[in-house]
């Protein structure tokens, strides 16, 4: 057993320095002069890992994630496959999965009465099974449009009970997701990279390229870099893309994708402040331009005495969102304790700003385990076209949405971590967190049986993350 | 300060799976890298 577990061990090395050669082989620098340690501790075996040592590494993970009252759950798992050449080549293959299910709020605001909503179930002319899996929800016959068979048209309508928050509860969907990553020396630049991705999912397609140049001064010991990032994406929304503002119907529509394109980058300085104290400070500009509206999120528009809902639009978004963020992460090694404090400021063109302030306490108990509690605290303003709800009789404003990502909120993560670290070369730990978001579900200005209703839909949510690492030579 | 628990991102998957976290429940993203999400969660 012994034996088949170091051949089979052998051969992925063997594939691994052959992979990394034949792609590396052109851009090969001198041996990179940094008097960096390793970061394993060569007392504690015999293997030693880190800048100017060719070893290779996987990291596996798995997180689960859950929303509470039968919302979204997903389970993510994750590997990363990365070779470290003696020069400080590096090569990163990574791939993730996602597998989405629950219920999910659909932007409509609770009311005292019985409410329904429709939305496309199957295209013209395909067949349908319906089974209870479908979330309670009723197959119905659409009326046919002029010149089209009645019979083959379906969609799905679900009723929502009195004073509950509406979710459709049909929501399921899974990913997959590609990436790859090198980077080198090159001549007298200390580090140049580039790398892509590819995410596919049942309604969403991302394609993403990204670059870096890393520059290193004072002895290794600051470091300046600028990465640009560009992403195309491509919605294909279940039943069609929506015109936004337009009452929400159970047809299927058209187009039946849009996209979106984004470029950014990230100037980034590194420095050394002292022999226990790493600080980094990132500023980043990002351009989105294109569809980013939700497909599937309706605004309610209200009677303006009573607040019972008249109607369901279809949510509407500008195309055009510029972002800008400044962050600031500092490293502090009190042996043997190590704090990672971080602050991060972000506005964007839609009228939002955050901020966002995060502390972990990393505290090796032995040389073998560890373990971190973090806190997370964030708030953000609401986007300028953000509402609850629109109002019948008023004009249509041009952009509107519910959703509560876009709305004002305040946000604390708790977490905690305990990590293994058996043999200095593999790494096992386990982190849970609990993320809370809080916000004003009773404004002033609510209407009629409005002021009744929790009209906040944020959420709370629990995650495990569970993951390994391997060093291996 | 050569410790994994030193480098700024010793956990890439771990920072991975906070940003989407983050990202599908917030109007922010990016910072610490690009922004964005490479996904259509909403």
């Amino acid at each position: 057993m012994q034996l088949r577990r170091k051949k089979r061990a052998g051969k992925v090395r063997e594939n691994l320095a052959m992979f990394s050669a034949s792609l590396l082989a052109a851009t090969i620098a001198p041996a990179a002069n940094e008097a960096k340690a390793q970061y394993n501790d060569s007392s504690y075996n015999n293997d030693i890992f880190g800048p100017g040592i060719a070893y290779s590494e996987i990291d596996s993970a798995l997180l689960v994630y859950q929303e509470p009252g039968g919302r979204v759950r997903a389970i993510e798992p994750a590997t990363d496959l990365t070779a470290h050449g003696a020069a400080g080549q590096e090569l990163n293959l990574g791939l993730v999965f996602d597998a989405v299910s629950g219920a999910t709020p659909n932007g409509a605001v609770p009311s005292d009465k019985i409410q329904t909503f429709v939305t496309p179930l199957k295209a013209q002319g395909s067949t349908v099974t319906v089974t209870s899996a479908s979330g309670g929800s009723t197959v119905i016959h659409l009326p046919p449009s002029p010149g089209e068979v009645a019979s083959a048209a379906l969609g799905r309508q679900y009723t929502v009970a009195p004073n509950a928050l509406p979710m459709d509860r049909g929501f399921r969907d899974h990913r997959i997701g590609f990436n790859f990553g090198m980077s080198f020396p090159l001549g007298g630049i200390s580090n140049v990279g580039f790398g892509g991705g590819y995410s596919i999912e049942r309604d969403y397609r991302a394609i993403t390229a990204n670059a870096r140049i890393a520059q290193n001064f004072n002895s290794d010991d600051t470091t300046i870099s600028l990465s640009l990032n560009t992403e195309l994406d491509s919605s294909f929304p279940y039943g069609g893309v929506p015109t936004p503002l337009t009452p929400m119907i159970p047809d299927w529509k058209t187009p039946s994708s849009r996209g979106k394109t984004q470029a950014g980058f990230v100037l980034g300085l590194t420095e050394v402040m002292t022999r226990r104290w790493l600080m980094q400070l990132d500023y980043s500009f990002d351009l989105q331009s294109g569809y980013q509206n939700d497909p599937y999120r309706v605004i309610s528009v209200v009677d303006p005495v009573s607040g019972e809902p008249t109607s369901y639009l279809y949510e509407n978004r500008p195309n055009n969102r510029q972002s800008q963020s400044l962050f600031w992460d500092n490293k502090l090694d009190f042996d043997p304790a190590v704090t990672d404090l971080s602050l991060r400021y972000f506005k964007d063109s839609w009228g939002v700003t955050s901020e966002t302030a995060e502390l972990s306490e990393r505290i090796r108990l032995a040389r073998w385990v560890y373990v971190e509690p973090s806190a997370r605290w964030y708030q953000q303003s609401a986007a300028n076209f953000f509402d609850n709800y629109l109002v019948s009789g008023q004009p249509l404003p041009a952009f509107a949405s519910p959703d509560p990502r876009l709305g004002k909120f305040t946000a604390i993560t708790y977490g905690a971590k305990v990590g293994f670290n058996p043999t200095g070369r593999t790494e096992l730990y386990l982190r849970g967190g609990y993320y809370q978001q809080t916000g004003d579900g009773h404004p002033a200005d609510a209407i009629g049986q409005l002021k009744q209703q929790n009209l906040f839909a944020g959420t709370n949510a629990a995650f495990v993350f569970l993951g390994y690492n391997w060093d291996f030579h | 300060m050569a410790r994994r628990e030193m480098q700024l991102d010793p956990y890439p998957l771990q920072t991975a799976a906070d940003d989407h976290i983050y990202f599908s429940k917030e109007a922010s993203s990016g910072g610490r890298g690009f922004a964005g999400g490479g996904c259509g969660c909403n």
